[in-house]
């Protein structure tokens, strides 16, 4: 999977906010360098004057080459401190970081799946298949319709829902196809339910993170051949087979379950 | 200008302000960095052989804090001296090695094996360990047991030796006289406290290890107090440690008697940390007019 390169730590205004869905909102900072850089399935780690003493880590939604965007929930202290604020506050990003979905070019099909949150990395995913010459369907899951994230750039896209108010009724993984070449980020339960059937896709995992850069051991992905690696170096994303998901803990409330 | 240069345990080093062992890696991985403010590194805790670490969650914020438990998670002396003494040989700053094990014949077997290896400038010695031999009571807890590991890694080394010092005593003083006696060329003072924090959804510590160290501005004032109480115990220097975040809190332990600081959790906040750190102490000698950091005042009255 693909490595961003050089980290940057800028100052960065907000510049935008818009609510996405219910509770849900695209946060844009003005951040050129990592905007021109970054790769999907890639983060950001945040942090900001009187926030928490650590930063917050986040996918990377989109760009447009001056501002990136994260979209968040305030599901603690940290993303309500970040919700409250207005355009022009600032924030410290430090990014990009760790390795993204590293797609190349080659396979025809990809079959993108996301639950809740994990919209998070999904357009810049779909954007870089497409110029890839890839096919994309994505495969966007939530509770119910209000909570579903519908932005989406001109795919193929299918919807689902827990209690059948938009789309396909039933999670995401129930509702994809099968592709060369399949992408995921939402719940650990429901990566490890994207491994079972998929082993070779290429999921994005959420651990807690210290530091983000690779120092601390903080973020430990419990490996199938033993052992851990670090979710913020050599993850976020990672081959499904890869992770003995057993032990990845499960119960980290960030991605609304599909 | 002023002289930045300070002298401690064994080696001259260029500035005050020395990376902490477990929140630097090796010195390879961190982006950002001011290397030309950085005075040393200690690197990641290593054993004689691999460690897995424990299972996640390994850490937690707390109020002004994190719980961490690592586990120690490490290649081995082998992979270290494979692949990260070959970099740092080539740094133009100190790389302490921050030593650990079972038994004080593991933490004398791992000193031997990096003595002499070219980018290892000395031992940080992390008693925190808990002794295997002796049912697994803490060496750093029992002035015996850390005199008696301080020994067997002077035995098999002529490079500086440091003691990492716990604060999980009653008395630091006891344990810092215990480990200078023993042959110690500076104390590192201190480590984390341990703690633990509660998942209210799951009826559970939040660390699957249940305990975590604890490390941030939360231990500050109680790091500052030990490692003024640990120098005012001994003759040789002090380098303090915990909760430093800015030059304000370095130069705090500085004037409580410390020779040196090491900075920890503020390098995950701030990859520049040190840097910054670094240059506010400066800032603040030219401000007083100090020519030199030696010529700041130390708050040790001693009876
Ligand atoms: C690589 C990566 C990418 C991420 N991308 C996004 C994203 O695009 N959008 C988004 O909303 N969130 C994302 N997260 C999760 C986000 O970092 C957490 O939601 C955030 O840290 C919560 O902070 P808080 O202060 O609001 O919550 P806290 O008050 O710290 O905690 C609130 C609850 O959130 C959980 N939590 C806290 N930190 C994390 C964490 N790092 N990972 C998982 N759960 C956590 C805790 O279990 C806690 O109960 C990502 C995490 C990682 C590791
Ligand atoms: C994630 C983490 C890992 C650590 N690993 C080690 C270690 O391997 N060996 C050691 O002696 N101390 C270790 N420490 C302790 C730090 O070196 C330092 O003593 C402590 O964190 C207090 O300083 P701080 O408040 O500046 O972080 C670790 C601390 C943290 C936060
Ligand atoms: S978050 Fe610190 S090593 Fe990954």
């Amino acid at each position: 999977m693909t490595n961003g390169g050089q980290v940057f730590l800028l100052d960065s205004p907000i510049t935008a906010k818009r609510e996405v869905a219910r509770d849900m909102f695209v946060l844009a900072v003005r951040a050129p360098e990592i905007a021109a850089s970054v790769r999907a399935g890639q983060f950001v780690n945040i942090g900001w004057f009187s926030g928490p003493l650590l930063r917050r880590p986040f996918s990377v939604y989109r760009e447009d080459g001056e501002n990136i965007e994260i979209i968040l929930k305030a599901v603690g202290e940290g993303t309500s401190q970040l919700l409250a604020m207005k355009p022009g506050d600032r924030l410290s990003c430090l990014g990009p970081l760790g390795h993204g979905f590293g797609l190349e070019a080659g396979p025809r099909r990809a079959v993108l799946i996301s639950g809740g949150l994990g919209v998070a990395p999904m357009p810049l995913a779909a954007g870089e298949a497409t110029k890839l010459g890839i096919h994309v369907t994505w495969v966007h899951g939530a509770r119910s319709s209000d909570e579903l994230c519908t932005e989406s750039q001109g795919h193929e896209v299918v919807w689902a829902t827990d209690d059948g108010s938009k789309g396909f009724a039933g999670t995401a993984v129930a509702a994809a196809p099968d592709a060369d070449v399949v992408l995921a980020c939402g719940p650990n339960r429901m990566l490890a339910a994207v491994a079972d059937r998929w082993p070779e896709a290429r999921v994005a995992v959420e651990t807690y993170m210290g530091c983000g850069t690779g120092v601390c051991l903080g973020c430990a992905v419990p490996l199938k051949r033993g052992g851990y690696d670090r979710a913020c170096k050599e993850g976020p994303v990672y081959r499904a087979a890869d992770i003995d998901w057993p032990s990845l803990p499960s119960h980290l409330p960030y991605a609304v379950t599909a | 200008m002023s002289d930045m240069a300070v002298a401690v345990g064994g080696v001259k080093l260029r500035g005050p302000v020395l990376a902490a062992s477990g929140t630097f890696g090796y010195g390879t991985e961190l982006p950002v960095l001011e290397r030309r403010a950085l005075a040393g590194m200690v690197s990641k805790g290593i054993f004689l052989r691999p460690r897995e670490g424990t299972a996640p969650p390994r850490i937690s914020e707390t109020p002004s804090g994190m719980l961490n438990a690592i586990g120690l998670q490490g290649p081995g002396v082998d992979v270290l001296i494979r692949d990260y003494a070959p970099k740092w040989a080539e740094w133009d700053f100190p790389v302490f090695v921050n030593i650990n094990g079972e038994s004080a014949l593991e933490y004398g077997e791992v000193a031997a094996r990096l003595d002499g290896v070219p980018g290892v400038a000395g031992f940080e010695i992390n008693i925190s360990c808990p002794n295997v031999e002796q049912g697994g009571l803490y060496f750093g807890n029992d002035p015996r047991a850390a005199a008696a590991v301080t020994e067997a890694v002077r035995k098999r080394t002529s490079l500086p030796v440091w003691v990492k010092l716990t604060p999980m005593v009653s008395d630091i003083g006891v344990i810092a006289r215990a480990v200078e006696a023993a042959g110690a060329d500076a104390l590192c003072a201190i480590n984390t406290f341990v703690g633990m924090s509660i998942d209210l959804n799951a009826y559970q510590p939040r660390l699957s290890f249940r305990t975590g160290g604890l490390s941030g501005p939360a231990i500050r004032p109680l790091a500052v107090h030990l490692a003024h109480q640990a120098a005012l115990a001994v003759r040789i220097p002090v380098i303090g440690i915990g909760g430093i975040m800015r030059a304000e809190d370095a130069l705090e332990f500085l004037v409580a008697g410390c020779a040196a600081v090491q900075v920890g959790t503020a390098t995950f906040v701030n990859p520049r940390a040190i840097a910054e750190v670094h240059d506010g102490i400066a800032a603040f000698l030219e401000a007083k007019r100090f020519t030199s950091l030696t010529d700041l005042p130390r708050y040790l009255p001693r009876d």
